[in-house]
């Protein structure tokens, strides 16, 4: 094979380390610039803890509703093929294609105290918007297909043989689910896992508009570094970026992983 | 056990597949259902094992109706044309599934599970994995794995359909060796004529849906039904309108009492000679000759002779069917 020229790499090396390396080398630089010991403290933060305290939550909760409907239409979608299934499958995408901000506002339209559904959660006493329930719908919303285009192609090749021979030999859908299916499209959830996460502690317009951001109570952590650049509280805000960037390098590294455990699956040949 | 069907019908997306099926397979046989691609054979396999419902009809196991029984209540052992191995699972563990789901105690299923990789001669091969496997060695661990459960039946999908020609030859015979010395009753789908009529105690020769002859592979060959059973299980020809096996006619020289004809092509492919001749009327018949006989009559194209039915032939049996096309 033909080696790039010196040129091609020096240009592929520019391009990346001006769009990425140095603006991530310039985050680690300033959240580190006062020190060791001001960076402690700032770690200890009030409103900043309290704000990875709660993106923590929406993790918890976002990713596993993620996992469980990705994996649920997955199935539906390729194993249960209807007219109905197919719609689901053009329009699962929706959300990827459609700007966070719309979708903060759509939310906000429905789920408002006077909104379609949020009068009827109203007056069961319930309040969705501008708290944690809206900042899990947000979430959940924005990474919606981000599970389930994963694991819907890798369903459709592995082929539905292997359940129906363990159907054959006595086991009952659950256990087929459990010890056939999952285990053939573990990484790709796994892969889709990932993703949903980096995208989900990465959120920022849809999960602005229907949490309303407030300090040390709906704020993530994300909004909370972009509060504190708006305050020019500039430090806090690098220190904030420092520690989501290190979470997408960790995340990065999985997705690395998972990829090249799909990707050698996949090369395993069926027949 | 026996396997019983009756009126099974069964339409995808307003396509007639089956249309009102009915046999019945006696115990211990091995039953061939032969027909072309989209003749409705393997989805009937599906419908026996459950895995597909059917629109109208009945399925009984030994005489017990299992028509509306659960795929994994019916006992049967499957395997696909893929042989589907559990593509995580070690050779042993994909042999041992079965068991496991029947809680088969583990010293128990170990022994059980040896004793299966030894009948299917795998067992140096027992903690490898199917990717690690040859064709045939992952179709012979989906025949163990099916037969783990000591099924009633076996149903076999297209079983030698993706394996080399000597391979197949191979598992041909030996499947068929198996299945006497377990002595199961076996229905396995195929669309090749002389796989079916090597392997099979009984033929169910089926076309559009429909079950167009069934019987001895010796008897459907030589009493044919119908002309597309004539024709799919071998090369026909016709002369004078009638329909005979190519290597039942014979060429003689001009008169006897034979049907003239000028040879227009002469085809050698080894120890057959195949000789094409156009008779006077315009029709085409060919004639199959043994290497010898070729030798000694030695035809050459526009040379004039006379096609006549072999006396063998002309005694004993009526031609095959009249009115069936010249050879495909």
């Amino acid at each position: 094979m033909k080696r790039p020229s010196i040129l091609l790499r020096s240009l592929v090396i520019v391009y990346v380390g001006a769009l990425l390396a140095l603006p991530l080398g310039f985050v680690f630089q300033q959240a580190l610039s006062h020190g060791w010991g001001q960076f402690w403290i700032a770690l200890h933060d009030h409103a900043m803890d309290l704000a990875i305290i709660l993106s923590l939550k929406v993790v918890v909760l976002a990713v596993p509703l993620n996992v469980l409907f990705g994996v649920g239409v997955s199935m539906w979608i390729v194993r249960h093929p209807s007219p109905l299934s197919r719609f689901i499958d053009v329009i699962i995408d929706i959300p990827l294609a459609i700007s966070p901000i719309i979708v903060g506002l759509i939310l906000e339209l429905a789920y408002a105290q006077n909104g379609w559904f949020g009068s009827a959660f109203a007056a069961a006493g319930l309040r969705i918007m501008f708290s944690y329930p809206a900042i899990v719908l947000a979430s959940v919303f924005v990474s919606l297909p981000l599970v389930s285009r994963q694991v819907i192609p890798l369903l459709r090749e592995v082929g539905d043989h292997q359940e129906q021979t363990a159907a054959t030999l006595g086991a009952k859908p659950s256990r087929i689910f459990f010890t056939i299916t999952m285990r053939s499209i573990a990484w790709a959830a796994a892969y889709g896992v990932t993703l949903t996460l980096a995208r989900v502690l990465g959120e920022y317009g849809a999960v602005l508009i229907v949490s309303g951001n407030i300090a040390l109570i709906t704020q993530t952590l994300t909004l909370n570094i972009g509060a504190n650049f708006e305050s020019f509280n500039a430090y806090q805000g690098f220190v904030g970026a420092l520690l989501l960037a290190l979470v997408s390098v960790i995340v990065l590294v999985f997705i690395g992983v998972a990829r090249h455990r799909l990707e050698r699956k996949r090369h395993v040949s069926f027949v | 056990m026996s396997v019983s069907y009756s009126g099974v019908t069964k339409s995808f997306g307003g396509r007639l597949v089956l249309d009102d099926i009915s046999d019945i397979v006696n115990e211990g046989e091995l039953t061939a259902l032969l027909g072309p691609s989209g003749s409705g054979k393997s989805t009937l396999l599906r419908i026996i094992a459950g895995l597909t419902p059917l629109d109208s009809g009945r399925v009984s196991l030994a005489g017990r109706d299992v028509t509306n029984t659960p795929a994994r209540d019916r006992h049967i052992g499957f395997c696909f044309q893929d042989y589907a191995p559990f593509r995580h699972l070690s050779l042993r563990e994909n042999v041992a599934y079965g068991l496991k789901v029947q809680h088969v105690a583990r010293a128990q299923r170990r022994e059980q599970v040896d004793e299966l990789l030894r009948l299917v001669r795998l067992e140096e091969f027992a903690d490898q994995y199917p990717h690690q496997l040859s064709g045939g060695q992952r179709q012979r661990m989906a025949l163990a794995r099916a037969l783990a459960i000591k099924p009633d039946v076996l149903l076999l999908d297209e079983p030698f359909a993706a394996l080399d020609a000597q391979v197949r030859a191979e598992l041909r015979s030996w499947v068929r060796t198996l299945q006497q010395e377990v002595g199961i009753t076996t229905i396995l789908v195929t669309h090749d004529q002389v796989e079916a009529m090597e392997i099979a105690d009984r033929l169910v020769i089926l076309n559009s849906g429909r079950i167009e002859q069934a019987g001895r592979p010796s008897f459907v060959y030589d009493h044919p039904a119908t002309d597309f059973v004539a024709s799919f299980l071998g090369p026909i020809t016709s002369i004078g309108g009638i329909s005979y096996r190519p290597h039942e006619l014979e060429i003689v020289s001009l008169g006897d009492g034979a049907e003239s004809a000028t040879v227009s092509e002469v085809i050698r492919l080894g120890f057959e000679v195949r000789v094409v001749l156009a008779g006077d009327d315009g029709t085409s018949t060919w004639v199959q000759l043994t290497h010898d006989q070729a030798k000694h009559l030695n035809p050459g194209v526009g040379q004039r002779y006379g096609i006549r039915v072999r006396s063998s032939k002309a005694s004993k049996d009526a031609p095959l069917s009249s009115n069936v096309d010249a050879p495909r």
